[in-house]
């Protein structure tokens, strides 16, 4: 029987969204963001 | 191994928020593209709440009225809670509607920005100390309370868990590990969101009554209300200083999960109703928040300088954004119909055992405040 695929968990995603947004901000490609 | 298939459970069903709001459907699908709608819905509503917030601040300063600053989180929530008791929210929308405990998450990683390392070393060192004798206090009096009306036993474990520490990922999280019936964890959840949605009001209500200090309430907010959303939304509710004190509280509150889970399955295994646990290294990291993980390292790389300042203004201005969308959720995915449908009993241990922790923590806030000038 195969082995079950391994699914990142929820918060595994939102730290991996937040680390590429915190990065887009650091190279410069998310200059602004407005609120 | 069964005690692993047991783990593996309860960690797939705490990544799988979509199941725990008693109105949730559970996916039928994992194609991503079906959750555009939801999302989409959750930046509208956020929206909306922040159009009318800023309408009203406009039409005051048009017309020289004061008029109260009521923040765009109440009118996000106010909507939701609209929508979902009335019209419903319909099958198109509930999967990405459910993403809303994503968006929390990838909000507090993002809020790490605003925290430089120092602040988490004070205030959460004494948040730590709270959180310690809140948890052992909230663990004590929910199981007594439980036992005094009768409650069966687990639920009273999933309750005491849920009330002590964060709410519904808890609750999941000892439901696998202990295994409880899947009725008594919707019991327990049932219970912990409707006192969450009347803590929502509650709170800033007793804090501006007692002219607490941002940060002491967002302390009191971060120990007494258990579900992170809401307990986001309750501190963003008085100001957006409090806001942040509440979700670092909340996230110390988080970190325990593990070791009370663990301690619980100890517990009932060792009465025989629950598989034991072997490696219980691997079982306190399966449980413990990775999210958790990610503000302390955004927060460490703000410490250094690896962002400038427009940066993080950048940074904390997206975390604001991933929060608009967790508190249009928390009213959307809060149907009080389903919630009444749970049974008094529950619900009444757990109003009691709220009420006393909120009272209890509020004192501790206030001693707090004065021995370490939070």
């Amino acid at each position: 029987m195969p082995a079950p695929a391994r699914r990142l968990s929820l918060d595994t995603w939102a730290v991996l969204l937040s680390l590429t947004l915190a990065l887009l901000v650091r190279i410069g490609i998310l200059k602004v963001v407005p609120w | 191994m069964p005690n692993t298939i047991a783990i593996n459970q309860a960690a797939t069903t705490a990544t799988r928020p979509t199941a725990t709001r008693p109105t949730a459907t559970k996916p039928t699908t994992t194609n991503p593209l079906g959750l555009i709608p939801g999302i989409l819905l959750l930046a509208i509503v956020g929206y909306a709440g922040k159009f009318i917030e800023q309408s009203i601040a406009r039409y005051g300063k048009a017309h020289h009225h004061v008029l109260p600053n009521i923040e765009y989180v109440l009118w996000a929530i106010l909507i939701g809670l609209l929508i979902a008791n009335t019209i419903g929210v319909p099958e198109l929308f509930r999967r990405g509607v459910a993403t809303y405990e994503f968006w929390l998450k990838t909000g507090i990683v993002l809020l790490g920005a605003r925290f430089i390392l120092g602040d988490i070393a004070k205030l959460g060192g004494i948040a730590l100390l709270l959180v310690f004798v809140e948890i052992a206090l909230g663990l004590a009096f929910m199981t007594y309370l439980g036992k005094a009306f009768n409650l069966k036993p687990k639920l009273v474990s999933l309750l005491a868990v849920g009330s002590s520490i964060c709410g519904v990922s808890a609750i999941i999280a000892a439901q696998g590990a202990i295994e409880a019936e899947e009725e008594d964890s919707s019991f327990a959840i049932a219970a912990i969101l409707a006192l969450g949605a009347i803590s929502l009001f509650v709170f800033p209500l007793v804090g501006h009554a007692l002219h607490l200090s941002d940060r002491a309430y967002g302390v009191w907010t971060g120990l007494a209300v258990d579900n992170t959303a809401e307990t986001a939304a309750a501190g963003a509710l008085y100001s957006d200083a409090a806001g942040k004190v509440a979700v670092l509280v909340k996230t110390c509150r988080n970190a325990m999960i593990g070791f009370v889970v663990l301690g619980y399955a100890i517990y009932w295994a060792s009465k025989g109703q629950a598989t034991g646990i072997q490696n219980k290294a691997a079982f306190l990291w399966t449980k413990f928040p990775k999210f958790v993980l990610g503000f302390l390292l955004i927060s460490a790389l703000a410490s250094v300088g690896f962002f400038s300042k427009p940066g993080l203004l950048a940074i904390g201005n997206l975390s604001r954004w991933a929060f608009l969308l967790t508190f249009a959720g928390v009213g959307l995915r809060t149907n009080f119909r389903d919630l009444s449908k749970q049974g008094i009993r529950p619900f009444l241990v757990g109003a009691i055992g709220e009420v006393v922790i909120a009272l209890v923590t509020l004192g501790l806030v206030f001693t707090a405040d004065r021995l370490f000038h939070l």
